[in-house]
């Protein structure tokens, strides 16, 4: 064959592709309502999404949006948790609801034929759950037992420590609850919590699929016109922290076969309008395997399974991350290529065959992600979530074309800074610290409890503190004294604790580092009573919080030991 | 109901080249995306004692440049088309892929046959992609709590070598594997007879066939790579592990069981039974051991699908304290149920659901569909399986399911590894 093989051959003419049109209206309830027809699968997916989300938790009750979805599907009006598993499975029904920082989606979606069904499991799950106590109880044993899993998992650590290090007092800071928060949730915060977020003025409606539209209204005025408007919670955030300089932070995970690290730093919410010089910068830099950062880290010089960049931008604020997972011995080699390549985008200008490459890549694999229903939702769900544009998804791939060599420099140079970024390393202390402690003042390292080590290098013994502390609790501003008698039978702690209201049995109590939890099981005015104590010990001094499942926040308390 | 439901079939057209390289076309002008597919008759079943690693060592050799390509040129191309692609090594195949703007096929296609008449095997991107490889290991397997129990699992349910052994191989393998052994593994399994390239999407057919002659037409083809033994006796090799995770938290066991090929109707009937054992919350294992007992953290059973001697597996993590031996009678006591019993005819509906919506879903990827079609061709043949596999599934009554799980599960013949936290 004589054909010319060496270049890349010509494209063929471009094929156009449009996304279909969305209709809007509105419930007199103040509902919104978003319509999407996608007639080539028989399919129909509804979402429900609410603007409230896992950052709009009370600061003491962290974790309760994410128990609400969770229990949301435990039990309704109409159905026990197992009924509705297994009506929803019966007919080959998705039934998802899930939050996030900033939203609550409620998710069910079929067969068409099904349409029926999926309106009434939706209405079902969002309208009428009743939060069992039982199925609470078995939320809060099995969410604590997956905490402890998570720590386990190294990026779970590094995302953790990352947050905390870039939001420190704001919300966003927090990634998973304590176990002391799970403790706190009860049924009755459920139903508060969902009588004031589970409201049609906080909530838009999506129906995408294989529909009629005047069948779809007419199911959707049914199912939802007597649902009561409500008060809407105005909620002040701080404002995420300014980052002065650049911090180093090791979480030690004794064993690591690598390191995973994160470059971190605050950048813009999702609806700024450097999104798109962002978006197009970002590819350049390390969103893809064809980037800058996983050519020279994976591809040059073998350091890694995969090296890129990101953005999360969210309804509040969000980040920009540069993260890669290393082999151990050459952690100190990736954060300078890393450096290397942050430091290269905001001070040169990209070339034009960069620029348009990431753009193509953006324009191209745009409609590769409305090929499936969900797909088409997740687009139209996160445009009327942030509120982009009504033409938002139509405009996407203009505004992607539009952005120059000059706005990429202009960008990086805000958003990328090297200088004021927060290092991550999760890894073996012992062989990180030596690599990473030239990148600023002070390393901080931390356990994988989260605690920082200076703490945890010092240590009591279980014979220590044992004995009897008098403890003043600070119940609601009044001063309440209680007894906590510590017994040791070598390592091992029992003990009871005595209050004015009954008295309990200490029924498990470790200790790690100087610090001491333990959990008493207390009659309490003929009820029995799960509290979880944590205290910090200090010589002959304790001081910490016990808390309860009743109680909305724990009690501080401080405790001397008897001599 | 589900009665007044009706999938129409894909349409695939499918011919052979003059080198043996089976091309299917299944055009769908939906969206203008192309999925091209590229399947290759070898993985791990195909390595020998000494040579492990190698089918997924390829994977990666396959990215490192060929006569026309760059190193690491495929990623960029596909990527400033617009486009998004892999590979991935499985016991059975490896494959390629890409989904594409429609009007990149000829592209998709270049890329796709550069490598395959002239991947750049040398040195350099040999030592280099052994490193890679080390670090997607120490990702993947090492770093991970309970990371390793799949490898030592299949290690005690098979006996023959061809099945036993990890994808990812052994570090020393790759090791001590020279250039010139990796040439011979290129020209033995990467040759146009022993692949298949399969189409999805919006395009032409008669462009495609023109570009696929025209890219592929005159790549040689090659003798046909040794054949390949992956008979079992029944018997698992092990029936019993205790392996140290120093990662894992908690404690965990693997229940791992040898069962039929893949779609033969045991097969199928086992695949079945698993749903109703473990998949979903109103599944049997969950009601059981998540809800009732309480006793268990994470639930999981998955099949694994091969052509030859295929497997399932149930595990879970049990809740501290939680007695484990007590959550395997469960399970073996909810088998022994099923192996007695049956499935309800409620569960019998829910599969039929599950089957029908899984279809439909499945279908909507021009992706999916250039996969499941290419496997089809690959493994039977025959592409127009995936037009009946529903109809297959859909016919496996719930007397064969019973039958299947008393012949299969409920026995002494299985592999049971646990797993202890190390300190």
């Amino acid at each position: 064959m004589s054909q010319n093989l060496t270049n890349p051959p010509a494209p063929l003419p471009p094929v156009p592709f449009s996304i279909p049109e969305a209709s809007r209206f509105r419930l007199s309830n103040g509902l919104e309502v978003v319509l999407l027809p996608m007639a080539r699968v028989p399919l129909v997916g509804i979402r429900m999404a609410f603007f409230s989300g896992e950052a709009d938790d009370p600061i003491d009750n962290f974790g309760l949006t994410a128990a609400m979805a969770s229990m949301m599907t435990e039990g309704t009006e109409g159905y026990s948790s197992r009924e509705l598993a297994e009506k929803a499975e019966r007919l080959g029904l998705d039934i998802n609801i899930g939050s996030s920082t900033d939203f609550l989606i409620a998710s069910v979606s079929g067969l068409s034929i099904y349409t029926d069904d999926i309106f009434e499991l939706l209405s079902e799950v969002v309208l009428r759950p009743t939060f069992p106590e039982n199925e609470l109880d078995l939320y809060r044993r099995n969410t604590i037992e997956n905490l402890k899993f998570q720590r386990s998992q190294p990026n779970f650590l590094a995302a953790e420590r990352t947050a905390l290090e870039l939001y420190g007092q704001h919300p966003y800071a927090r990634i998973a609850p304590s176990q002391d928060d799970i403790r706190r949730i009860s049924v009755k915060a459920l139903a508060n919590l969902h009588s004031r977020r589970i409201i049609p003025n906080n909530a838009m409606l999506f129906v995408i699929g294989d529909f009629s539209e005047d069948d779809i209204r007419q199911r959707i005025e049914d199912s939802f016109s007597e649902w009561q408007a409500g008060e809407q919670d105005e909620v002040a955030y701080p404002q995420p922290p300014k980052r002065t300089g650049r911090t180093v932070s090791v979480v030690d995970r004794p064993g690591s076969a690598q390191a995973n690290i994160i470059l971190a730093d605050i950048a813009v919410p999702r609806n700024h309008p450097d999104y798109f010089p962002l978006l197009v910068m970002n590819q350049v830099l390390g969103a893809g395997a064809s980037s800058r950062v996983f050519m020279n880290l994976r591809e040059e010089k073998g350091y890694t399974y995969g090296a890129y960049t990101r953005l999360d931008l969210k309804k509040l604020s969000g980040e920009f991350e540069a993260t890669a997972e290393v082999r151990t011995p050459v952690t100190a080699d990736a954060l300078k290529e890393f450096f290397y390549e942050l430091e290269r985008i905001r001070t040169e200008p990209v070339t034009e065959a960069e620029l348009a490459d990431a753009k193509n890549y953006l324009t191209g694999v745009f409609p590769i992600r409305a090929e499936t229903l969900d797909g088409l939702a997740a687009l139209i769900v996160n445009q009327h979530l942030y509120g982009l544009p009504s033409d938002y998804l139509q405009t996407y791939r203009s505004n992607v074309s539009a952005v120059t060599a000059d706005d990429v420099l202009r960008v990086a140079g805000q958003y990328v800074c090297p200088d004021r970024m927060a290092i991550v390393v999760v890894g073996d202390a012992a062989e990180m610290l030596p690599q990473v402690d030239s990148y600023a003042a002070a390393v901080a390292v931390f356990d994988s409890e989260g605690n920082p080590v200076d703490d945890a290098g010092k240590s009591v013994t279980a014979e220590q503190i044992a004995g009897k502390w008098d403890v003043i609790l600070d119940f609601q501003g009044s001063q309440v004294p209680v007894t906590l008698n510590l017994m040791h039978e070598g390592s091992r702690l029992s003990g009871t604790l005595e209050t004015m209201l009954g008295n309990g049995i200490i029924s498990s109590a470790e200790i790690n580092g100087c610090r001491l939890r333990a959990t008493a099981t207390a009659e309490m005015a003929g009820q029995s009573v799960e509290l979880s104590i944590s205290g910090t010990i200090e010589g002959s001094t304790m001081s910490g919080t016990i808390g309860s499942a009743m109680l909305p926040v724990p009690m501080p308390f401080k405790a001397t030991k008897a001599i | 109901m589900s009665e007044s439901f009706s999938l129409s079939p894909l349409e695939i057209e499918e011919y052979r080249l003059g080198n043996g390289l089976r091309v299917t076309l299944n055009p769908d002008p939906a969206v203008p995306v192309v999925a091209i597919a590229v399947y290759y008759d070898v993985g791990s079943r195909n390595e020998r004692p000494g040579r492990t690693g190698f089918a997924h060592l390829f994977e990666h050799m396959m990215f490192q440049g060929s006569q026309n390509v760059p190193k690491a040129g495929h990623f960029q191309y596909i990527m400033k088309a617009g486009g998004t692609m892999n590979g991935t090594t499985s016991s059975e195949r490896t494959n390629y892929y890409e989904t594409l703007p429609a009007n990149q096929l000829p592209l998709g296609l270049w890329l796709e046959a550069d490598r395959m008449r002239s991947l750049a095997v040398t040195q350099e991107n040999l030592d280099n992609q052994r490193e890679a490889v080390k670090e997607e290991k120490r990702l993947r397997y090492d770093n991970q709590p309970y990371g390793q129990i799949f490898d030592i699992i299949n290690q005690m349910i098979y006996r023959n070598f061809a099945n036993a052994h990890s994808t990812i191989g052994s570090m020393d393998d790759l090791d001590a594997a020279t250039v010139e052994d990796v040439r011979e593994f290129f020209r033995l399994y990467y040759a146009p007879n022993n692949a298949v390239l399969s189409i999805s999407g919006a395009f032409d057919s008669i462009t495609a066939k023109e570009l696929v002659n025209r890219f592929f037409g005159d790549i040689s083809s090659q003798a046909a790579p040794p054949p390949v033994d992956v008979s079992e006796p029944p018997e698992v090799a092990e029936n019993y592990k205790k392996y140290e995770d120093n990662l894992a938290p908690f404690p965990a066991f693997l229940i791992g069981w040898k069962i039929p090929p893949r779609r033969t109707r045991k097969f199928y009937a086992l695949y079945l039974a698993g749903k109703l054992l473990y998949d979903g919350e109103s599944s049997r294992l969950y009601q059981k051991l998540v809800k009732g007992d309480e006793s268990v953290i994470q639930l999981f059973g998955f099949t694994d699908e091969r052509r030859g001697p295929s497997s399932i597996f149930v595990g879970a993590i049990p809740k501290p304290e939680k007695d484990l031996s007590q959550i395997r009678e469960t399970i073996m006591k909810e088998i022994a149920d099923l192996a007695g019993r049956g499935p309800s005819p409620e569960e019998m509906q829910k599969l039929h659901n599950q089957l029908l919506n899984d279809t439909v879903r499945m279908r909507q990827s021009s992706m999916n569909r250039a996969q499941a079609i290419a496997e089809f061709t690959l493994y039977d043949g025959d592409p127009t399986g995936v037009n009946r596999e529903l109809e297959e599934l859909l016919a496996i009554t719930p007397d064969e399911i019973r039958s299947a799980v008393a012949e299969y599960l409920e026995t002494e013949n299985r592999a049971l590894l646990d797993v202890v936290p190390g300190k």
